[in-house]
């Protein structure tokens, strides 16, 4: 028997005013997954979590969590009822309460024995046992949030939803927390939502990615394949930089500028090819291309070349080969052949 | 968790907080809308449209002069105090908000004793230099300057607290442009300053126009003593009323000019990147005359005349008796008063958290007078009298209370406001996503947050009703005397070494709250 989702959305859309913030949203998460949730700042991202979360009602569609409908356009059930985890940007910590009492706040029903019980083992879970009596304001920005995790799974929500939980962490911080929390909330067996802008991010965390653009979804799947096989330009430069190059498809075929590319079952005519940079490379043979300019960035290069009428930047490890011009040549495997927009 | 029916929310219902906001703001917004009721009735009494154009012309003036001195007193003291080093300064920092425990109608009653025809200082002067003082206290001019010297706290206050918020790297940009040390001062902290200038003032010249133990000891005849006269003298509420309706469309101006500087405020520097301002060095002359105007105004607030008065308690004959009950009833009266209001702010300022008109409206009161409160709750309170006519002195005190909390709101508002801004709107929904309803997330969160700005707010409230006096005067019991009511009528007497107890009495009972308010206050750091 196929194991139903934890999440469901169906179609969710959430109207400000005149404006769409969230539109016809749809994806589902299952259980001990971890997901990330990618897009650019204002896209509705953070919108569709507080919809999940029961902050924000839905104008359109429907939230379910184990099958239950959680919210629709003519009921929401309470955020105190749903059984849905949510940590803030800014961790949101009671500033009156040290850090046991707010990893206790949401035990409320529970005996004092339960309750200590549980809080010391989530202390232990996330080592912050030392910390029980400290108050928020004198923790670091790492230990503030594994407090505000703590807290949220000490209710044991069937789902954890994080809102950009590493964006107020800096450089090596960050990485540190990214990684010890992703082991415990893995060791937690915990479904989780993440909220992120940083395509690195999502990589790396994600079993799962939802791609999310100007209030719509674009795709989702395994990050790999989202990677690999956008659907559209937009979904391909979520995550990261894509020279679009256009093609003409011929009998399996695009012809493109850097030379032929295969296109198995893809109709014949006009198309794009959303290229990675790293499947292009200098070789002895390959289309003409003009060098403008080459920076040095520390572990790599940066050059920028013309291929005929299109411009690209390349990142490559070696410097450009001498001279103004050089050959250009592309590795055709997991290349992503896109209908042109208007077609 | 498992999720059963019964737990789906209704999400048309009306929240608990936004009910208890709306009980909260129709409890303070009666004795306005009373006032208004009042005022359309017919039965006058017979005092001309140019009486009620006099008063007005006297009370407009009066605000006028009290707006430029405590404008320009407060701001030069504040800018004083927090831009140079000179000998004092520290103790002047808090020292200088002192005055706000101190009765306007106290400063009058010493200021008067010693500068009228035959008072102490006047005459001593005028035996010495065979000349006399070209001016008279109970004139326009010396109810201005005694009410200047009353009220120039509440610019100085707002003008510290923006000065100490300005970066001083603003500043130095200014100096690095080619701005001399004053140039900065007028062309940059001033302007920056200039939302807080205009709510300091608006406050002060609120408190003026309040007034109504000074201006009616001074023989100064402004709209607010017309509308206690109207109602004691001639007995008629209307005409009352209508005194009243100017103060309160001069309130809704006020109120809306303090509101609008408190807003530009908010948009003050970068805090961010805020640097505190680093206090120059005066010059030897330039540091004695920084310590000589601090002094001074320090004096004219409350060392001149409340000196005065205590000097002359010597000759005071006290009746213990009544001023112990007096002193019980004004304790009772503030305490249950700061007790009501600052729980009424604190529902409407939890509630209406998205409705700010709703708080504006039922901050109204802060500008109207006491004296048209009370005015207001007068037709409501014979009402209840006729329904239940053994319970007047109960009723009356809770008018009363609900008269001090309606006027008092917006002071009490102000710091609960503050204080609930430290619960971020993701803490309220943390709370809600960890099982709290939004009531419970009040309880829970908001409140303990709170409670240090509810205990601000408490004081400030308590000094306020220990000074009141028009309500008290119109809506007290029989036989219930505060120690505000006993020093007037002894001041009416013209026993001023008798009024001079029960005044000192109060500054003795509010001035350990304003010290702890005002030492706060000047340890306040921006972000703190």
């Amino acid at each position: 028997m196929a194991i139903p989702p934890i999440l469901e959305l169906l179609q969710v859309t959430r109207v400000h005013g005149a404006r769409t913030t969230v539109e016809g949203a749809s994806f589902a998460l299952m259980p001990g997954r971890i997901a990330c949730l990618l897009g650019p700042s204002g896209c509705g991202k953070s919108t569709l979590l507080r919809m999940i979360a029961g902050l924000e009602p839905v104008n359109a569609g429907e939230i379910r969590v184990h099958g239950a409908p959680l919210s629709s356009p003519d009921r929401t059930v309470a955020p105190e009822d749903r059984g849905v985890g949510l940590v803030f940007q800014d961790n949101a910590l009671f500033p009156h309460l040290n850090v046991s009492d707010n990893i206790g706040f949401g035990l409320a029903g529970m005996s004092a024995e339960v309750r200590c019980e549980r809080v010391a083992t989530l202390l232990d879970r996330f080592y912050i046992a030392h910390l029980a009596r400290a108050w928020p304001h004198t923790l670091s920005g790492g230990e503030q949030q594994r407090v505000a995790i703590a807290r949220a799974l000490a209710r044991e929500p069937s789902l954890l939803l994080l809102d950009e939980p590493f964006s107020g962490l800096d450089g090596q911080l960050r990485n540190d927390v990214r990684r010890s929390l992703l082991a415990d909330l893995r060791d937690a067996g915990a479904t989780v939502l993440i909220v992120t802008h940083d395509p690195e991010e999502a990589m790396m965390i994600a079993d799962d990615l939802i791609l999310m653009s100007d209030g719509r979804i674009l795709q989702s799947g395994a990050p790999n394949d989202c990677y690999a096989r956008p659907v559209s330009v937009a979904a391909a430069r979520l995550l990261g930089d894509a020279i679009v190059v256009p093609a003409t498809i011929s009998d399996g075929t695009a012809q493109t500028p850097l030379g032929p590319v295969p296109a198995p079952g893809h109709p014949d005519g006009p198309a794009e090819l959303a290229v990675r940079p790293e499947k292009l490379y200098f070789a002895a043979e390959g289309a003409a291309a003009e060098i403008l300019s080459g920076r040095c960035i520390g572990n790599g290069w940066l050059i920028d070349l013309v291929v005929g009428d299109t411009q690209l930047t390349l990142r490559t490890a070696a410097p450009p080969p001498p001279g103004k011009t050089a050959s250009l040549a592309i590795d055709a495997t997991d290349i992503a052949i896109l209908p042109l927009p208007h077609a | 968790m498992a999720l059963t029916p019964a737990t789906f929310l209704r999400q048309r219902r009306l929240s608990l907080t936004a009910s208890l906001a709306a009980l909260a703001g129709l409890a303070v917004a009666m004795p306005l809308v009373g006032v208004i009721l009042a005022a359309l009735g017919t039965e006058t009494a017979d005092i001309a449209a140019r009486d009620i154009a006099r008063y007005a012309l006297t009370s407009a003036w009066l605000a006028l002069l009290v707006g430029i001195i405590t404008a320009a007193a407060g701001t030069l003291a504040a800018w004083l105090v927090v831009m140079y080093h000179f000998p004092g300064r520290n103790h002047f920092a808090w020292a200088l908000a002192l005055p706000l425990a101190v009765p306007a109608f106290a400063l009058a009653y010493g200021y008067a004793d010693l500068f009228d025809v035959a008072g102490a200082l006047r005459t001593g002067l005028r035996d010495a230099t065979g000349h006399d003082l070209p001016f008279e206290m109970r004139s326009i001019g010396g109810a201005a300057f005694i009410l200047s010297a009353a009220f120039y706290p509440y610019v100085y206050l707002a003008m510290r607290a923006a000065f100490l918020n300005q970066s001083v790297n603003v500043l130095e940009a200014a100096r690095m442009l080619g701005c001399s040390g004053r140039a900065a001062l007028w062309r940059i902290a001033l302007p920056m300053a200039r939302p807080a200038l205009a709510a300091g003032t608006a406050l002060a010249v609120m408190e003026t126009l309040a007034d109504y133990g000074a201006v009616q000891f001074l023989s100064v005849q402004t709209l607010t003593t017309g509308v206690v006269r109207a109602w004691s003298v001639y007995g008629s509420t209307v005409s009352a009323a209508r005194f009243a309706l100017p103060l309160l469309a001069a309130a809704a101006l006020l109120l809306w000019i303090e509101r609008a500087g408190r807003k530009g405020q908010t948009h003050e520097g970068g805090k961010a990147r805020w640097r505190a301002l680093d206090p120059e060095p005066l010059g030897s002359a330039a540091r004695w005359l920084a310590f000589a105007f601090c002094l001074m105004l320090l004096s004219a607030g409350l060392v001149l005349p409340v000196g005065w008065l205590a000097w002359n308690l010597g000759q005071a004959s006290p009746d213990w008796a009544r001023l112990i009950g007096a002193t019980r009833n004004s304790l009772f009266l503030g305490l249950a008063g700061a007790a009501v209001t600052v729980a009424l702010a604190t529902m409407l300022a939890i509630g209406t958290r998205h409705l700010p008109l709703a708080a504006r409206v039922a901050s109204l009161g802060y500008a109207t007078p006491g004296a048209v409160m009370a005015i207001g709750l007068l037709a409501p309170a014979g009402v209840i009298w006729n329904l239940a006519p053994g319970s007047g002195a109960v009723i009356a005190i809770m008018l009363l209370i609900l008269a001090y909390a309606a006027r008092l709101m917006a002071a009490a508002l102000e710091p609960i406001d503050a204080g609930l801004a430290r619960v971020t709107p993701s803490m309220r929904h943390a709370a809600r996503t960890l099982g709290r309803t939004e009531s419970g997330a009040a309880l829970a969160v908001e409140l303990p947050v709170a409670r240090g700005a509810m205990m601000t707010a408490g004081l400030i409230i308590l000094i306020d009703i220990l000074k009141e006096l028009p309500a008290t005067l119109i809506l007290r019991p029989f036989d219930f005397d505060t120690l505000a009511v006993i020093a007037n009528n002894y001041a009416l007497d013209e026993r001023l070494g008798q009024a001079g107890l029960p005044s000192i009495l109060i500054i003795l009972l509010s001035l350990p709250a304003v010290i702890w308010l005002t030492r706060r206050i000047a340890h306040a750091r921006p972000g703190a």
